[in-house]
């Protein structure tokens, strides 16, 4: 029986491909605690906001220990300011609508890097990453009222990865 | 009168039961000599097990089997005429998965025959026999008194496992743009299955992992855990057995015995 090559680290490209992950994942925790921190949200909703933000501290804390030094830590603020504005107000679904949207593209995004990541350990990890997202877009969806295929379907375009910051 | 001490004997008796072994052991006249242990009589050859090679075409087809696998399942449960009543939406949303799954059935054979492979356009028989089969006979058991939840409960895991599998494969495919397309459909399923956790246990309550507070047990959640789990599905179904306990099945993603090989063929 003949079995596949065991798992390949990241390479030089990859670890820089991981560390935009990186402040990607970060980005989306900072949004996370803005989107906590507004009074138009009851104690469950809140609840459920503080889980995610803190799947996406556990993405980001995940993908620096695999990045090693490269790993800056920091929130990408392109993606930061990207959904931050929309992230205010007193309509509640308007700002769930913004998180799904941010779900969606940080999985387009983690998407993408499968396709690029050479090393199958930092493709294994985004790739649960990436599952855990998409789940988290649903879960939105459904809370919203969003009809099925909005819950079910990905039509967000990916971050262009920045790296050899 | 001879006489013989009780060492003779011995000495006599062990010489004669070395003689016996001996002429076991050694070779017969008419007996066909046979790669087996050296035995007494004809034994059949032995065959080994054909040399198999887990490749990204062998992989993919493992990928495609459980595609058909979960068209069958909702095939069998839209047959099941379940779908009724508070339960019709349900059966809307079955129709829409089995499609889904019906186009990554053809994505996935799409890739196999660009690598070359033949496509695999039947379900996994190994899965379909361990655990589809006794889980629909359990569903469609007379005394079962809630067949149609169940069927979404079955619903729910094979997404699970659908999922957990190609995110599985991430780091058996050698090929990038491979893993890309397998998680491509990964995605589609770990949304399924959050629709499907959110019909069972709906609202904000279902998204995150919670306990029940009078079983113990932990309820199902749409998001189970910061990272997409790869750990093995316990399924609940069928009717309630004399001791009140219900029976579960254990599903775990396919493995070198499940595997879509290039010899495995649809029956």
């Amino acid at each position: 029986m003949t079995l596949p090559a065991s798992v390949t680290p990241p390479t030089k490209a990859d670890r820089e491909l991981l560390a935009f992950a990186n402040s990607a994942e970060f980005a989306a925790r900072d949004l996370y605690a803005v989107a906590a921190s507004l009074a138009l949200f009851n104690d469950d909703e809140r609840a459920m906001l503080v889980g995610f933000h803190d799947h996406h501290r556990a993405a980001g804390q995940s993908l620096a220990g695999i990045v090693g030094a490269l790993a800056n830590n920091v929130r990408s603020d392109a993606v930061y300011n990207a959904f931050r504005g929309r992230l205010q107000g007193t309509d509640k679904n308007a700002v769930l609508d913004a998180l799904r949207e941010l779900e969606n593209t940080l999985a387009s995004t983690h998407l993408s890097l499968v396709g690029a990541l050479e090393g199958s350990e930092g493709a294994a990890l985004v790739a649960s990453i990436l599952n855990i997202e998409a789940r988290q877009s649903v879960a939105l969806a459904i809370l919203t009222g969003r009809v099925l295929d909005d819950a079910l379907t990905n039509s967000a375009v990916a971050l262009s990865p920045v790296v050899g910051s | 009168m001879n006489r013989f001490s009780r060492r003779d004997v011995l000495r006599l008796g062990g010489v004669s039961a070395a003689g016996i072994l001996l002429a076991a052991c050694g070779k017969q006249a008419g007996v066909e000599e046979s790669k087996n242990v050296k035995s007494i009589g004809v034994m059949p050859e032995t065959e080994g097990l054909a040399n198999v090679e887990v490749t990204d075409i062998v992989l993919l087809r493992t990928a495609a089997s459980l595609e058909y696998n979960a068209i069958d399942t909702y095939d069998a449960a839209l047959g099941l005429g379940v779908f009724a009543g508070a339960f019709a939406a349900a059966g809307d949303i079955a129709k829409r998965l089995r499609d889904d799954h019906a186009g990554h059935a053809n994505a996935i054979n799409g890739l196999i025959t660009e690598l070359g492979g033949t496509p695999f356009t039947c379900g996994n028989p190994r899965l379909n026999e361990i655990y589809i089969a006794p889980a629909l006979a359990l569903i469609t058991d007379a005394d079962n008194e809630n067949p149609a939840l169940d069927v979404v409960v079955l619903a729910h895991a094979l997404e699970n496992l659908a999922a957990q599998t190609y995110q599985g494969v991430v780091t058996l495919l050698s090929d990038r743009d491979l893993r890309r397309a397998a998680m491509g459909i990964g995605q589609d399923e770990a949304r399924h299955a959050a629709v499907l956790a959110q019909a069972l246990n709906p609202g904000i309550a279902g998204v995150l992992p919670s306990v029940d507070a009078d079983t113990g047990k932990p309820n199902v959640a749409a998001v189970p855990s910061a990272f997409g789990p790869l750990t093995p599905i316990s399924v609940t179904v069928g009717p309630v057995n004399a001791d009140g306990t219900r029976n579960s099945l254990i599903l775990e993603t396919p493995s070198l015995n499940s595997l879509a090989y290039d010899d495995v063929v649809c029956a």
